[in-house]
Formats: C-alpha cells, structure tokens, sequence
C-alpha cells in the first residue's frame, strides 16, 4: 500500500514536471513563430502616383499604321469578338 | 410507353439539342454586335470594348469575357510582327472605329468621353490611326 502511493506521488511529480517545461518549449516556439511571420510579412504600399488611364500610352503611329492589313485579317478571322 | 412514343421523344429531345446549339453559335458569334446594339456597351480607341454608364452585372461580364479573347488576339498579333500589345489593339481599333459601330452605338476616343454615332454620319478616327 505504501509502495503504491509512493510511486503514485512520483508519477504525479514527473507529470507536473513534464507539463511545466513543456509549457515553457511551447511558449517559445509560439514566440518564434511569431517573430518569424513578422520578418516575413510583405510590406504592401499603395503606389506615390495616382493611376492614370492613357489610351496613347506605347504607341508608335508608324506601327499602327502599318499593322492595318493585319487587323483586318484579324477582326476577320475573328468575327465573334469584334 | 410503346415503340413509336418512345421515338418521339428522343427525335425532339434531339431537335431541341440541335435547336439549342445553333442559338448558342449564333449567340456567341455575335456576341460584339450584340453588346454595341444594346447600348450599353461600346467601343474603345485602345481596341477594347467598354461598359457604357452603369451597365448591370451581366453585361459587364460579357464585356470582360470579349477582352480577354481580344487581348489573346492582340497578344499573338504582337509576337508575330514584333510590336506591343497596346500597339496590335490600337491598330485594330483604326478598323473597329472604320466599320464596326453602327447607327446610334456608341464609342470612346481618348477623351475617355462616350459618344454615340449620329446615324451613318463617319466615326471620327482615333489620332494614332494616321
């Protein structure tokens, strides 16, 4: 009877020593993660110049101009579209 | 049910297979023209087609659905000739704005104002057409 409450306390004791440490490692690694996922976020800024809509913007006329033909070509072969 | 029941049913399941698919061809086939008659969307001097106003949900979708095959397009135009994108739509725009808009449909210069053709009056073309 003795010996049995004996290894009871034991058992009790290696179990709140278990859950003490384990409550200390699992901090930290929460801790880790959260100083990871904040060396990780993205810094996201919305853009200095306001966005412009500019129909003109990288045309060149002569390759305009000289792209007609295909055009056709292409709104014809392409009736659903266009 | 008897032999010539059953046969009936599977010659107009079959009619209305047939009937729906030509619908559908035709529907989709037009689907550009359709959207310029409705009014309520045009065409842009970039080579896209816009949404003119507040068009609803639907409209707006099948405007979206139109770009993205245009910009395809647009996109094997440009590879095979060497030039931008912005460049093979814009230059399909010349012959959009040249014979595409009908009567009363309307279109967007680089003004970013729509304007609705005034019967067969001639759409105006874009600058960058020469």
């Amino acid at each position: 009877m003795i010996h049995h409450s004996l290894k009871r306390k034991v058992r009790d004791a290696t179990h709140r020593l278990m859950a003490r440490s384990w409550g200390r490692t699992g901090k930290g690694i929460v801790a880790l993660a959260g100083v990871g996922l904040a060396g990780g976020c993205v810094q996201v800024t919305a853009p200095e110049r306001p966005i412009e809509i500019n129909l003109n913007i990288n045309i060149r006329q002569e390759v305009v101009v000289r792209l007609q033909q295909d055009a056709q070509e292409l709104i014809r072969n392409n009736e659903g579209i266009f | 049910m008897t032999r010539e029941m059953k046969l009936m049913v599977a010659a107009a399941l079959g009619l209305a297979m047939v009937a729906g698919g030509a619908a559908y061809a035709y529907a989709y086939q037009d689907a550009a023209a359709q959207l310029r008659a409705s009014g309520q969307a045009g065409e842009q001097a970039d080579g896209y087609m816009g949404v003119v106003g507040s068009a609803p949900a639907n409209i707006r979708s099948q405007v979206e659905q139109i770009n993205i095959q245009r910009r395809a397009a647009y996109t094997q135009l440009a590879q095979q000739r060497g030039v931008t994108i912005e460049e093979a739509a814009a230059a399909t725009a010349c012959q959009i704005f040249a014979g595409r808009i009908g009567a009363g449909q309307y279109y967007r210069l680089p003004d970013g104002v729509w304007r609705q053709r005034n019967g067969n009056e001639p759409v105006p073309r874009p600058s960058h057409c020469g």
